[in-house]
This record gives C-alpha cells, structure tokens and sequence, in this order.
C-alpha cells in the first residue's frame, strides 16, 4: 500500500468523475450493510419480545431445597422399635421440601455483583373458599417489594395494591376474580394441606395477560404463606434475577458448587426457547453472509469494469514511473472510499426504518398499546456492519487492483 | 557530468519468447545520444523502432547488452528502481495521447509531477501553465481531454513529458495519428521546447519531412542500424 498524495487524489478523482459506477457500488454496499443492521435489530427484538415472554415473571435462577439421597432401610430411624420385614410399610414422619436456613445465606446472595434481585418465597397448592365455593388456587407467600421485581405485579393492577400488601392480605388475578364474582375487600378464606386456616381481604386484583398468573395464582405475603403451610420461618425457594439472563445458567452451575442447593436456571427449564433462538439466528446469519458474498461479488465486477475501461491510462502511468504498488493502492483506496461511503449512506438509513418501525403500536394485553417490534439498536452491531462492509469492499477492490498493477505499459502501448 | 552522454546503448539485441518461438528483433545496437540531441529514428514497419525505444525508456529489458542512464546502468536496477528513473529523468510521448479523461488540461500536464508528490506539483504548475500557453492551449486549461481536437492533445502530451524536467524525452511517432497540419505544429513544437530547454529528445517518425530536421538521423533495418 501506498498512500501519498499521487493515489489517493487520483482514486478520489476516478470516484467522482465516474459517479454512476460510484453510486451503483456505494448502493450495492448500502444496502448491505441496511439489511445486515435492519434484519439483525428486528430479530434480535423478536428474539427478546420470546425470552422476555419466558422469562418475564419468572425467576432467572431459582434455589430449592437440596434433593435428599435415598437411604437405606437399615439407616431408618427405628419407629417401632422391633424387626421390620420385608413387604411392610412403615408410616414415616413426612419431611417438608422446605429451606429453613435461608436468612444466612440471603447476604451473600445480595453480594454477587450478577445477581440483581433475591425474593426468598413460600408456596404451595391451598383451597379457596368463597360463599359456598371451593377451588384449589396456587398461594405464593413473598415480600411483596422483593418479588415485584420478579413479576411485575404492581404495574399491572387493575385496582388496589400489591407493594403495600400487608398481613391478612391477597392479590390475586383478574379472570380468577371475575369467575368467582369478587371485588375489591372482598374475604376470602384459605385452607393450607396441612389443615390450617387463614382468612384474608382481597387488597389488589391485576391483569399480567399471562393465564397461569391470572387464573390459579394468589399472593400473600411471606408470613402468611408461612403459617398457612406451617413451615414456621422456612421459605420453599428462592427466586434469583441475573444482571444478564443469558448466563443464567453459568451462574447456577457456579452456585452449585458453593451452596447447598438445588439450583435451577431458566434456561435449563426451557431447553427449547434457546433452541429455536439458535436456529432463528443461523438461518438469519446464512442469509446475511449470502448477502454479502454477492455484495462482495458485484462491487468485484464493477471494480473489474472500472479498471478494464482505464487499462490506456494504467499504462500510461506506470510508463511516467508509477509503481504497481501506487496503481493498486489507487483502487483499493477506491473501494475501501466506496464502502465508508456505502455505511454512510446505509447506517443512517437503517436506524430510520428501524426507527419508523420502532413507532408501530397494536394493542397489547389488558388493551393497553404496545410497540410491534423491539427495537434495541446495538452500536456493537452498527460497527459490525460497517466493518464487515469496509472488508468486504477492500477485499473485492484487492483483485481488481492487483491486475491493474500487473499491466504492462508496452503492451498497451503497442495498441493491444 | 556535462560530456556523459543521456543515453548510452553497448551492443543491445533483443529477442520476443513466445513460449518456443524465438522471434529476433534487434541486433548489437551500440549509439550514445548526447545532452541536447534532437535524434530521428526511422525504418520500415516491424524494423524494431518501437522496440527500441521501449528499451530505451525503461520499459522492457535488453536480451543482450546494456544501457546506460547519465552512465547509470539499468541492467542493474530493480523494477522500482527503474520505475523511478523514469519518473525522475524520462518523458514519454506516444502516438496515442493516452490523456486522463477525468483530469483537465493542466492536471494532465502536471501528472507526471502528482507521482513526486503535491509540493513538486505546486511548484511545477506556473511553468506548465506558462508552456501550455506558448502551444496555443491557454484557453484549454481546464477543458477536459475529450473537448480538445487530436492535434491539440497531444499537444498536451508534448507538454506532460517536459513535466517533470526529464534529461531525455522519447516520442514514438507522435505525429502519427496526426493530419499533416497538425502533425507539423507538433513537430515544431517539440524542436522548439528542445532548443529552448536543452532537453534530449529521441523521437520515432515515419515521416521523412521531420527526419531530416532532426539533429541526428539514426536508420533501422531489420533490427540493425544502417
Ligand atoms: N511481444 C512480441 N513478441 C514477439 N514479437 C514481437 C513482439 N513485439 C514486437 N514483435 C515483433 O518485433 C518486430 C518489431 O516490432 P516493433 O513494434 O518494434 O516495430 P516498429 O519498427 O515499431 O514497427 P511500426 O513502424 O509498424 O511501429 C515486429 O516484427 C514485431 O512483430
Ligand atoms: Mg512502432
């Protein structure tokens, strides 16, 4: 390469003296580098739009009480004090599935830069009882502020409130409500497994769009759930948000060696989310990468074009003393100018039709509007256009060029 | 300095391959051209002047014998190395202009001193304005190539090889594409800037008018000079 004065005045002068060359090529690579931004922005917003579906109210991580190892019969503590036989049934106290010391470990959790949410909860099957109904609901006793960071809840109350709930208080999702005809401070009394029994007022009633949260589910808070199951100042799990869901996994599987729990990502929970997001960015990646072969391709052929058409001039230069170097500078030069010029023109015009896009709304649920597509533009990704653009160009421009700085003055002399 | 002749040819030959077809063209060429010379070289068609004056200019190598540049000898330089000779003491006039079309007349004219950088250029430019209007072209200045007639671009291309004050400037029929009006003007012009600048010029024609105004009258045939 030879940058100097020489090639680079004339590989700006060969740009713009042959402009229509210039913008068919600056065109080609435009449109490039729009599909590559364009497609990979309102994919990679589909692609969130589906995990956040998945993991919108859900823990990243969740903890759960260390699965016990089986034991031997001989191990068994002895409830009867004689000889057990083969084929007898022994009436063993029931062992909760339960955390009982999940306040110490609760600060170390908060500690780790990764993770951003810690809601330690109770939960478990109870019967709902309404004048002279009953229906089997899902409870989650929770700290209301902690797992609204989970769930969401408290934006999408239709009334009341889920923040402030305070003791002998529900929430609990619109359809549930509606189908059992209740309002606001409505009581409702609950009966544990266990048989304990619990009356409540109904403090908020929300709609998440989501039909597991507003159908079966009812919160209450942490203390409440507790002596409805009598686990007595046991939680059943801890729920864990990650900075970065992506590495939810590699989180869980580092907290597994360091805590004595069972330790669940989300990920691992919906093997075939991330599945179909890999497959959806591969058939995306192929078109891309087809995309910018053929880009490649035509900026090629008309940068053959060009220097066939000026093998005169070519010679006639490297007879006044021009190196093969400078000749083949100047075309690089040349498409290396045409692809900056190409993402000039392609970059901004991608962001606009994303930006167009961004501002399409259709109803989303609970009637409120929603935009159609995420749109998140990543600066990583405009940089990789571009970069991929600029090779690309320089690459193409390199055949070209190296020919034209092989031509031999005498022959195009000679008039051949 | 002043008594090394610009050009020097000891016993040069050369031979064409073409895969095995050996095609001998020139034979034990030996002349010196001194500083100032306006030389003719003439002969029949296919008597190897073109093939000469590519040897001459750098353009081709010698199958046999050397040449020597202000007694430099070219057979020992590399590709750039003769490269830069021929930007720094050759000028070139072809029968086809070979202007640039996206460059004016004064661009063009000044291309040779581009390839030495902008500052050459912008020294050179006052003096190549100055002889562009001496041939009648300083309404041309800034027209492109393809606005002039025949005659008149290579009046340009008479100019560009003085560009970059070459000690010897090779014409290889530069009337030749020319009607005889326009060829004489150009070959006035050349004798002309010879004689004032003291330039070296080496120049092929078919035309024996020109030849016998030259200095010196050098005849090829078949390869040999008479
Ligand atoms: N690359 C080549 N390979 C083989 N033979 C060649 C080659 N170039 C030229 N020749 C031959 O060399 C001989 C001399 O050619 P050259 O062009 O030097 O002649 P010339 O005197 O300039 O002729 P003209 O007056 O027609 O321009 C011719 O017979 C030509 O066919
Ligand atoms: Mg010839």
């Amino acid at each position: 390469m030879k940058l100097n004065f020489f090639t680079l005045s004339v590989a700006l002068r060969h740009l713009r003296y042959g402009v229509g060359q210039s913008l068919l090529t600056i065109g080609v690579i435009a449109i490039s580098v729009l599909l590559i931004i364009y497609l990979r922005t309102v994919i990679g917003g589909t692609q969130i739009r589906i995990v956040d579906s998945v993991t919108g109210s859900i823990p990243h991580i969740v903890l759960e009480p260390a699965e016990r190892t089986p034991i031997g019969a001989w191990q068994l503590p002895d409830p009867t004090g004689r000889t057990l036989y083969i084929g007898e049934t022994v009436n063993l106290p029931r062992a909760q599935d339960k955390i009982d010391d999940w306040r110490q470990w609760l600060p170390a959790l908060e500690r780790d830069p990764e993770v951003t949410v810690v809601s330690p909860v109770v939960s478990g099957n109870v019967f709902m009882f309404r004048g002279a109904r009953r229906e089997s609901v899902r409870m989650s006793g929770v700290i209301a502020e902690r797992h609204d960071r989970i769930v969401n809840i408290e934006e999408k109350l239709v009334e009341g409130r889920f923040l402030q709930m305070t003791t002998g208080e529900v929430a609990l999702g619109a359809t549930l409500a509606a189908e059992f005809g209740i309002r606001m401070r409505d009581k409702l009394r609950l009966l544990g497994p266990e048989g304990r029994s619990l009356s409540v007022t109904v403090a908020g009633i929300y709609e998440t769009g989501s039909g597991a949260l507003d159908d079966g589910q009812i919160f209450l808070t942490l203390r409440d759930g507790q002596s409805l199951l009598e686990l007595g100042s046991a939680v059943s799990s801890v729920g864990l948000r990650v900075r970065d869901l992506y590495q939810a996994e590699a989180i869980a599987e580092s907290m597994t060696t360091r805590l004595p729990f069972k330790i669940r990502s989300w990920i691992a929970d919906n093997p075939n989310v991330f599945r179909t997001l890999d497959a959806q960015d591969q058939t995306i990646n192929m078109v891309l990468i087809s995309t910018i072969i053929a880009a490649g391709f035509g900026i090629a052929s008309i940068l053959v074009m060009s220097v066939t058409g000026k093998y005169r001039e070519i010679g006639i230069l490297k007879a006044m003393g021009a190196t093969p170097g400078e000749i083949q500078t100047i075309f690089v030069v040349e498409g290396f100018l045409l692809a900056v010029l190409g993402c000039m023109v392609g970059i901004p015009v991608g962001i606009g039709l994303l930006e167009a896009l961004s501002t399409v709304r259709v109803p989303g649920p609970g009637g409120r509007m929603t935009e159609l597509f995420v749109i998140q533009i990543d600066p990583w990704l405009l940089l990789g256009a571009s970069a991929v653009a600029v090779t690309v160009g320089v690459i193409a421009a390199f055949f070209p060029a190296r020919r034209a700085g092989s031509v031999d003055p005498m022959q195009v002399i000679r008039g051949s | 300095m002043a008594d090394t002749p610009v050009i020097e040819l000891r016993g040069v030959g050369k031979t064409y391959y073409n895969g095995d077809i050996a095609t001998p063209v020139l034979f034990d060429m030996s002349f010196e051209v001194g500083r100032g010379e306006f030389v003719a070289i003439v002969g029949g068609s296919g008597s190897g002047k073109t093939t000469l004056l590519n040897l001459m200019g750098l353009l081709d190598r010698p199958s046999m014998g050397e040449i020597l540049v202000d007694g430099r000898n070219a057979g020992t330089l590399d590709e750039p190395g003769r490269a830069s000779v021929r930007r720094d003491r050759l000028g070139f006039i072809f029968q086809f202009h070979y202007l640039l079309p996206e460059f004016t007349v004064i661009e063009n004219a000044l291309m040779p001193c581009r390839m030495k950088g902008r500052r050459f250029q912008e020294e050179q430019e006052p003096r190549m304005r100055a002889l562009l209007e001496k041939v009648g072209l300083g309404e041309k200045l800034d027209s492109r190539p393809a606005q002039l007639s025949g005659g008149q671009q290579q009046r340009v291309a008479v100019v560009r090889s003085l560009a970059n004050d070459p000690a010897l400037v090779l014409a290889d029929e530069p009337t030749g594409n020319l009607d005889t009006r326009s060829g004489r003007v150009v070959f006035d012009l050349m004798r002309s800037l010879s004689r004032e600048s003291g330039t070296t010029f080496v120049m092929v024609t078919h035309d024996d008018n020109f030849a016998l105004e030259a200095d010196r009258l050098i005849r090829i045939r078949d390869g040999r000079i008479e």
